[in-house]
């Protein structure tokens, strides 16, 4: 049955390879060590995270596009407790005060453009607060201001441009 | 059932692992072992089969967490410790255990 190695990711074969064989040679095969062993490969695959301690997420001696590239791996996010509660905590006070600027914009303006953009792009805005927040924690306060404006603008922008097309038509 | 300290939250979050990961503590708790010794005495204390892919899933976690440390080893079966971490978090976890058991003890009594 060593073959079922195979369907586990490569960093985890490296890691625990080995001894898993060593273990599943002491054992007989059946359906239940079968269906135990591809079950351990979905949740090696699923959670990729737990082959890295929280001690190694928190250095910042690499780049910044290298550590925004392995933390978004396909697996799923690479974070931290801290760094999940923090981004949680900067998108929940956002999404509030995007909230009542929106309410307070659209009793104001009603429905132009301009507000009508900013609520589109709410949803896909926040999704970029918790990312960035989360993502680029450690890196220097002008790094993040400048992404995270420059994303919010450019996101901001594109709205107002589809909003603008739309009444045109 | 919930945890109660910071200790005990330690393995609250490990899913479908927790269990496996309470039995091996308990068997590092004698001292150092590998992954098959670990099966062999957790079937001998527990009665509980654990399969490689559950045993390694739960072993992983123990480790990120810190709760455990894999020692170097010659050959490929490598033996892993309880660290200090890990005992905390295991006497912990027993404590509760051993509270609710006792009052559910007491009230089978009474009943």
């Amino acid at each position: 049955m060593n073959w079922l190695l195979h369907l586990y990711p490569a960093r985890w074969r490296e890691r625990y390879g080995d001894e898993f064989r060593a273990v599943l040679a002491g054992q007989r095969a059946s359906l239940a060590l079968f269906f135990d062993v591809l079950g351990g490969a979905v949740d090696a695959h699923l959670h990729p995270q737990i082959l890295h301690s929280h001690a190694n997420q928190t250095k910042g001696d690499d780049t910044m596009t290298l550590a925004m590239l392995q933390r978004c791996t396909a697996g799923g996010a690479r974070l931290s407790p801290d760094d999940r509660r923090i981004a949680s905590r900067v998108t929940t006070i956002s999404a509030l005060a995007i909230a009542v600027l929106s309410i307070v914009l659209t009793k104001i303006y009603r429905e132009a453009a301009p507000v009508q953009a900013l609520i589109y792009a709410a949803a896909p805005a926040l999704g970029m607060v918790y990312a960035q927040t989360a993502y680029l924690r450690r890196r220097s306060w002008r790094v993040q201001a400048f992404l995270l404006g420059g994303g919010l603008s450019g996101m901001y922008l594109f709205m107002l441009a589809i909003c603008l097309i739309a009444k045109r038509l | 059932m919930a945890p109660k300290t910071k200790d005990d939250a330690e393995l609250a979050d490990f899913g479908r692992f927790s269990e496996p990961a309470l039995l091996i503590l308990v068997s590092l708790a004698e001292g150092p072992r590998h992954g098959y010794s670990m099966t062999e005495d957790i079937e001998a204390i527990a009665g509980v089969c654990l399969g490689p892919g559950t045993l390694y899933g739960a072993l992983a976690r123990l480790e990120s967490r810190g709760l455990i440390e894999p020692l170097k080893s010659e050959d490929r079966r490598n033996p892993y410790r309880l660290t200090a971490l890990g005992e905390r978090a295991l006497r912990a976890r027993l404590d509760s255990m051993m509270a609710v058991a006792r009052t559910g003890q007491r009230r089978l009594a009474s009943a």
